[in-house]
């Protein structure tokens, strides 16, 4: 617990220190992804499915809150409100067939239903009322700047946001994974027939953990794009961000809480690193290793890398405690989290 | 009353009969054990009581109402639990945990549903392992665990398939003793069994099944003493004419 | 009227060849009961090694098959056997490990980016060989030569499988271990073998598609990727599982990219084929020669 509130103290005050923006704005990119991977956890990891199109429901947030805003006015917040709700919807239809079905048809279908709505997206200027620009996507003038409008000329709010958004979505896995529907959907993942002769109506707790899900990954969608100031399909709902956001979860570790953050930490760094020193001598380098670290942890720790390095972690800590134990006489050992 | 009657159940998986045409009942707070050769259709009554299977035509009625097609987690809902043949534990979960899944049946709120699970688990002496992970648990604790988690979904009649099996006589023994007492706090158990000596010693009444259909039903003895029990189970030769 | 025949016809000998680089897949889900997602990598890989087998010595791009075939068997015999094989054997007890989705993605993604940065994302074509653009005249249709070989390469290839898992010994232990591994294997059958074997065929069949595609078919890294959707596609379509399935859905995937330019633009009817797809998914996920799995 301490070192949570350490973690959290540091987090909130790295801005007054770090000044150079492309330190804020790999950081603001490595909250998204953790948010992002976080969010998928509730289906990927909680309920034991293999959503691999997830980006879809990025830019449905994204695309909604933009038009909104764009077309009518409306602040991004409330688009951001509507652009999760739409999500809702997406998600629920995507789940309700395939959620009886096995894992493989499932993941093909949130991959087709993800490249569909990306083509759709692509071909249309107009859907209705509405202005999509196809292919060349939607642009959102830097004019009016303020917390009402989700628009900043500095990084500095925008590291502040998705800070607290990435601690709402953690705080909010945490308390799931401790209620009914965390017992729920950790059982009918592992053992659905059992679940279901114990009460547990397996597919509508998928249905519940999927609607949470693409919500909250809705919500990051229109984020993005107030931060990025630019969407166009192949950015918002392109299978590479589908398929990093699901890497990064199961090599942190689906299922657990702090796995997809702790995959985004490792992850995250190499992808901006790799990018920025090899990007044009060695292009898609940092995919290389992503695919080769996956099928490395898949195999030795299929539950993820978060197993060894909480293990790790805790027997430092009891490193540390039992050092100071042997000084004073000690009660318990402090935070084992 | 009859907490269960089946009339005229049968189940067809494609060309194959696997219940024909089967009648019986249970009365609330007796043990009814289901026995017959293996192959017999047991499991299979089972699966179409629970839920899993929709019968091919019959009528099967819990508490007086029709169940038929009903989704398994309904009938627990309604106190209808049952446990499996082959032991399915939430095995990466500890004890406590799997147990907590049934208790949930009856709550939403997290710490209630500890409380139920630990008075199972207390009842079943499975209490000192709660933090163990199911998977690390040896054969009977699993069978235990079953139990326990259906019950923790306060059933008012509980299926129990097989939890006898591949256990030591003395586990056996345990067993019987638990399932006594589950029975006089008020439970009506529905048994499959092979061991002998626990069916002998648990049931109030038998039915005996062959080939899907109804050989024999009666008290223990009634049932030993049934030459066509006697020439299902061992032969023609054995039937004392 | 008469360009919509020709541009069907046309369609069906692509679709075939669409159904041929599915082939694949359907077989190693057959066995192995997993949906491999490098599929298409593998198909990109034996492109290029048809395309540098061609490029490098000279022989007519249809002899190159001799070379890509059996590379092919070797490699996706080796991936299975290094990569896949401790998955499988680490969840013996699961019946559809889903790790190996993840693992054959990590496989995808490496593959087509080691072909990136090996190969540069140029486009490659055999120009000058002797199939390219080549048209033939049939009862007063035009139809492509390199799509006519494909077609009959399909057939061929479709009916050599087809013969290999209903007659030869290998074949049907093969099906015994899709049915029931743990059966198969008490009747000493070794399970792994048959899926490195299963495997193999599966790629070495992506090989003949490769070969059969290089010489009208651009060649790039991310050429694999058209094909592994197309192919998902195709094999749900057809069944999972099922040889005339794959065929049949490439034929109606093919038919429909010919004809529905003729009504709408390109892309839409890119759409239209992500919509039958999912109204297959949601209707009848076996698809039109599935087997209804119990699981």
């Amino acid at each position: 617990m301490l070192t949570l509130v350490l973690v959290g103290v540091l987090a909130f005050g790295l801005p007054l220190v770090l000044r150079s923006p492309t330190y804020l704005h790999i950081l603001i990119l490595l909250y998204l992804y953790a948010y992002l991977t976080t969010s998928w956890n509730l289906v990927g990891g909680f309920a034991g499915v293999l959503p691999m199109g997830h980006a879809v429901f990025v830019g449905i947030g994204a695309y909604t809150s933009t038009i909104l805003s764009l077309q009518y006015g409306i602040s991004p917040w409330f688009g951001m409100i509507v652009g999760g709700l739409l999500a809702v919807v997406a998600g629920t239809l995507i789940g309700l067939p395939t959620f009886k079905m096995r894992g493989a048809y499932f993941a093909l279908a949130t991959i087709a239903f993800s490249e569909g709505v990306r083509v759709i997206i692509e071909n249309m200027d107009y859907l209705g009322p509405f202005k999509l620009n196809g292919p060349r996507g939607l642009q959102i003038p830097p004019l009016k700047t303020g917390l009402a409008n989700l628009l900043f000329a500095h990084k500095e709010p925008y590291y502040y946001i998705i800070l607290i958004m990435l601690i709402a979505v953690l705080a909010f896995t945490y308390f799931i994974s401790r209620s009914k529907l965390g017992y729920y959907l950790n059982a009918g993942g592992e053992e659905p027939e059992a679940a279901m002769a114990l009460g547990v109506n397996v597919a509508k707790c998928k249905l519940v953990a999927m609607a949470f899900s693409s919500f909250l990954t809705a919500l990051a969608g229109t984020f993005w794009a107030q931060f990025t100031l630019f969407i166009h399909p192949k950015s918002v709902i392109s299978l590479d961000l589908s398929f990093e956001i699901a890497f990064i979860a199961l090599i942190g570790g689906r299922g657990s809480i702090a796995g997809p953050v702790l995959g985004a930490l490792l992850l995250r760094p190499v992808s901006d690193f790799s990018r920025i020193y090899f990007g044009d001598k060695l292009p898609g380098l940092h995919l290389i290793i992503f695919g080769t670290v996956l099928i490395l942890v898949m195999l030795y720790q299929p539950r993820g890398l978060q197993e060894p390095l909480t293990r790790i972690y805790d027997r430092i800590v009891e490193r540390l405690c039992s050092d100071k134990a042997s000084e004073q006489i000690a009660v318990s050992p402090a935070a084992k989290e | 009353m009859k907490i269960l009657e089946v009339k005229g159940l049968i189940k067809n998986f494609g060309g194959l009969r696997a219940v024909d045409s089967l009648d019986l009942s249970v009365e609330e707070g007796q043990i009814l054990s289901l026995i017959g050769p293996n192959g017999a259709g047991k499991s299979t009554v089972f699966n179409c009581i629970a839920g899993v299977y929709a019968p091919s035509a019959g009528e099967i009625h819990f508490q007086g109402a029709k169940i038929n097609n009903q989704k398994p987690w309904d009938l627990c809902r309604k106190g209808l639990a049952r446990t499996f043949q082959i032991v399915k534990p939430f095995a990466s979960k500890t004890v406590l945990y799997n147990v907590m899944v049934g208790s949930f049946a009856n709550t939403d709120k997290t710490a209630q549903a500890e409380e139920k699970a630990l008075e199972v688990l207390t009842l079943l002496h499975l209490d000192d392992k709660k933090d163990v992970k199911a998977g690390n648990l040896t054969i009977a604790d699993r069978k235990r665990l079953e139990i326990a988690r259906a019950l923790a979904t306060r059933p008012g009649l509980l299926l129990l398939d097989e939890v006898m099996a591949g256990l030591r006589p003395t586990e056996v023994d345990e067993m019987v003793e638990i399932i006594r007492d589950l029975r006089n706090s008020g439970i009506t158990i529905f048994v499959i069994e092979h061991i002998m000596r626990a069916i002998m010693a648990l049931s109030d009444r038998i039915v005996v099944i062959h080939f899907g259909g109804k050989i024999a039903e009666g008290t223990p003895t009634e049932v030993a003493s049934d030459p066509n029990v006697i020439k299902a189970y061992l032969g023609e030769e054995y039937v004392v004419s | 009227m008469f360009y919509i025949l020709e541009d069907a016809i046309n369609g069906i000998l692509m679709g075939s060849i669409y159904g041929l680089t599915a082939l694949g897949l359907t077989i190693i889900f057959g066995v192995l009961k997993v949906i491999n997602f490098a599929h298409g990598s593998l198909l990109m890989l034996s492109m290029y090694v048809a395309f540098w087998t061609v490029s490098l010595s000279g022989v007519h791009p249809y002899a190159a098959l001799i070379v890509v075939a059996p590379v092919m068997y070797l490699f996706g015999y080796q991936l299975q056997n290094t990569i896949i094989k401790p998955i499988f054997k680490a969840e013996k007890n699961v019946r559809e490990p889903i790790t190996v989705i993840i693992v054959t993605t990590g496989v995808w993604y490496i593959l087509d980016n080691l072909s990136l940065l090996v190969f540069g994302p140029q486009y490659r074509t055999l120009q000058d060989n002797p199939l390219r653009g080549k048209m033939m005249e049939i009862g007063g249709l035009m139809l492509s030569v390199p799509k006519l070989w494909g077609f009959v390469a399909t057939m061929i290839t479709a009916g050599a499988v087809y013969w290999f898992f209903q007659k030869s010994r290998m074949g049907r232990a093969i099906r015994a271990t899709s049915l029931d591994r743990e059966a198969a294997s008490l009747m000493g059958v070794n399970q792994f073998k048959i899926y490195n074997v299963a495997f193999g065929i599966g790629s070495a069949t992506a090989g003949i598609a490769g070969v059969v595609l290089v010489p009208f078919f651009n060649v790039f890294p991310s050429v694999g990727v058209l094909f592994d959707i197309k192919g998902f596609i195709i094999v749900v379509l057809g069944g999972l599982g099922s040889i005339g399935g794959a065929i049949l859905g490439g034929i109606i995937i093919g038919l429909i990219e010919s004809i529905g330019p003729q009504f709408m633009t390109a892309t839409w009817t890119e759409a239209i084929v992500y919509g039958l797809f999912l109204l297959v998914l949601f209707v009848k996920p076996s698809g039109l020669f599935g087997v209804k799995y119990d699981w």
